[in-house]
């Protein structure tokens, strides 16, 4: 029977690297996934995920185990999404590149190819929508993005946010009014 | 999709919040009922429904990467861990040296050490700054001899005033 994630804490802490590792394979799929949401980028959301596990496994003492591991790692992994995004937003806006966009598409491209014009409008949707998501409130983004990308429930979002679930479902219906607004021409 | 000049569909106000609640499967029992059979009577609420089922999708960003990412994501990390932990290591390493209570008591032993040296080195170590006492009568005893020639030209210069004021009162 496999271990669960507390007991894998609990050894890891003591020094089991294996155990830790075990921790990484259980959560790398997940947490990429998130740090994708949030940088959409392959290259960062890797780069993003792997500072997270580093930051858990050196603070991995102070872990007492009043939250869940999952809970206590995506907190962690959030907030460096969030300062990513901070950090970029203080470099020069970047201007709509076709060229970048296009070799950032392969990688998800669906599995039914798409005409030249549909490749356009595709890659123009996801810069917009990048946009979009990158001018909301940090808290109104990673509560979309936690719910809309990642399906997690109001009281999960509330527990990695240290905040009451209604005021989850606030930041959640402000962020969809934002983005509305902001894509209306796609709705 | 929509015309692009169109304006959008506007909800009741006071229900948006559970729409979008409702569009992601969170809101349950009497609350869903009551809305579900609201929007049979609504087309804003209705509208704006399939709106987001429309909308919101396009958000998602899908990114499935091969096989070979995840085994190069695992090596790579295991390689940072290992540099972590080495750093972790040394700066434990360093934290054993530099404990409070080490270094208080590394600090008080230099004081003693420092205070003994001063204290016994005195008669061991000849001292350059203060001169012994034969010195320093080398020193002043030029300085003396000076004075002495000083008061000796003083008494010449007396014995030549006597012997103008001789040889004044002898003319006279």
């Amino acid at each position: 029977m496999n271990p669960r994630d507390e007991e894998l804490v609990a050894s890891a802490q003591k020094g089991d690297r294996r155990a830790f590792e075990e921790l990484v394979e259980r959560h790398k799929h997940k947490a990429y996934h998130i740090a994708f949401d949030f940088a959409r980028d392959r290259e960062e959301a890797k780069d993003l995920s792997q500072e997270a596990f580093l930051k858990a496994f050196s603070n991995l003492k102070k872990f007492d185990g009043r939250s869940s591991f999952y809970t206590w790692f995506y907190r962690i992994l959030v907030n460096l999404c969030l300062d990513y995004k901070r950090r970029q937003k203080r470099a020069p806006s970047d201007e709509f590149d076709e060229t970048v966009e296009h070799q950032l598409e392969p990688s998800h491209q669906p599995s039914i190819p798409m005409s030249p014009d549909q490749h356009v409008l595709a890659g123009q949707i996801s810069h917009k929508v990048g946009v979009a998501l990158q001018a909301l409130p940090p808290k109104q983004r990673t509560a979309f993005i936690l719910k809309n990308h990642q399906g997690l429930s109001i009281k999960e979002i509330a527990e990695m946010m240290q905040t009451a679930e209604g005021t989850v479902k606030v930041h959640l219906h402000r962020a969809v009014t934002a983005l509305r607004q902001r894509l209306a021409e796609f709705a | 999709m929509a015309d692009q000049n169109n304006p959008l569909v506007v909800p009741c106000k006071t229900l948006e919040e559970d729409l979008v609640l409702l569009h992601y499967g969170d809101l349950a029992g009497t609350e869903r009922d009551a809305l579900q059979s609201h929007l049979n009577g609504c087309t804003g609420c209705a509208t704006y429904l399939r709106e987001l089922g429309n909308l919101l999708p396009l958000t998602v960003k899908a990114d499935e990467p091969a096989p070979t990412f995840w085994d190069d994501y695992s090596r790579e990390l295991r390689h940072k861990l290992d540099a972590t932990a080495e750093k972790k290591r040394w700066w434990q390493s360093l934290a054993v040296i530099f404990q409070p209570g080490l270094l208080s008591a590394a600090a008080g032993a230099a004081v003693v050490a420092i205070a003994l040296a001063f204290t016994l080195g005195r008669g061991v170590w000849p001292t350059k700054d203060i001169p012994h006492d034969d010195e320093a009568m080398m020193e002043a005893l030029p300085v003396a001899e000076n004075l002495e020639f000083f008061k000796a030209m003083d008494v010449l210069d007396d014995l030549d005033l006597l012997e103008s004021m001789g040889s004044q009162g002898g003319a006279a």
